[in-house]
């Protein structure tokens, strides 16, 4: 979660799970699979998290290599996908970037959030406010289970 | 990044209205910063920081890592306009995978009350990148497992 001064574009607030340097699972955790609800077919997914702990790291900077402050808190949160752009099929076998294959909806996403840390709390505006750059969700098979 | 990188700052025109990071430094410029960020990391060993031991039940991170993120984090972040990574590049960050994955990048704005002051503020929140993946993976264990995981 990023969260920018209005005035000088800086970043104020780094929300993520990670209590370590991302070098491994980068900003994962688990979740109930209760939580999260999908159906591919019509785009639509939710996902819920409540008081997930996490950890402000202020700017991106921080949160990838440290070296500033820390402050724990956490975060509880909404997220729906809805709709339909565009489906697509992906059998990426790129040696970089692939290593799966799955079939996709790229579409939109809304959220709403809360969020608790030792300095502040957050309150985000209803989910019906919010707006996405770029959204997709699908099914995939990657690792041992591609092809 | 990823949501990050994504992430378009804000900034104020002259008429006061908010717009995009976007005008102000492309995406790929960001992208530029977050790897001279990476590498100044590497070069100083700031950085370079030792993964936390996973659990035998852990998901494996996928073994792909972002190379304008110095190829040491193991996450791509797709762009519909192919900025940042290649938009048909991996969305999910674990990997021995069989399941469900979804991400978004949200614009919003947030309310943010100073917990010793009382003062609130109404700050936009950019870009944050928000995935899911939920099914059947394999852990460092080996063992086939069913799970959901949240990225945040």
């Amino acid at each position: 979660m990023d969260v920018y001064d209005p005035g000088t574009g800086s970043q104020l607030h780094d929300l993520n799970p990670s209590d370590y340097h991302p070098t491994g699972l980068f900003w994962t955790t688990e979740i109930p699979q209760s939580n999260v609800q999908v159906q591919v077919g019509n785009g639509y997914a939710s996902v819920v998290a409540t008081n997930l702990p996490i950890f402000d790291y202020g700017e991106f900077s921080n949160a990838l290599f440290g070296g500033a402050p820390r402050t724990p808190g956490v975060i509880s949160y909404r997220v729906v996908w809805s709709g339909v752009q565009q489906r697509v099929t992906i059998r990426n076998t790129d040696p970089v970037y692939g290593g799966f294959a799955g079939r996709f909806v790229r579409n939109s996403a809304q959220m709403e959030w809360t969020a608790v840390t030792d300095d502040y709390m957050f309150v985000s505006a209803p989910l019906a406010t919010t707006k996405s750059e770029f959204a997709e969700l699908g099914e995939e098979r990657n690792g041992r289970f591609f092809p | 990044m990823i949501r990050k990188p994504f992430s378009e700052n804000f900034g104020l025109c002259h008429n006061g209205h908010l717009h995009s990071w976007s005008d102000l430094m492309s995406r790929r410029q960001f992208a530029r910063t977050a790897t001279s960020i990476a590498a100044a990391g590497a070069a100083f060993g700031l950085g370079l920081p030792k993964a936390a031991a996973s659990a035998p039940g852990d998901p494996v991170p996928i073994p792909g890592a972002e190379p304008l993120l110095g190829g040491i984090f193991h996450v791509f972040g797709p762009t519909p306009d192919n900025s940042f990574s290649p938009v048909d590049a991996e969305p999910a960050t674990i990997t021995n995978l069989n399941g469900f994955v979804g991400l978004a990048y949200i614009d919003g704005t947030v309310q943010r009350t100073n917990r010793r002051t009382g003062q609130t503020v109404m700050l936009p929140m950019i870009g944050a990148d928000m995935r899911f993946m939920s099914g059947v993976y394999r852990g460092a264990d080996e063992r086939i497992r069913e799970g959901a995981f949240a990225f945040v």
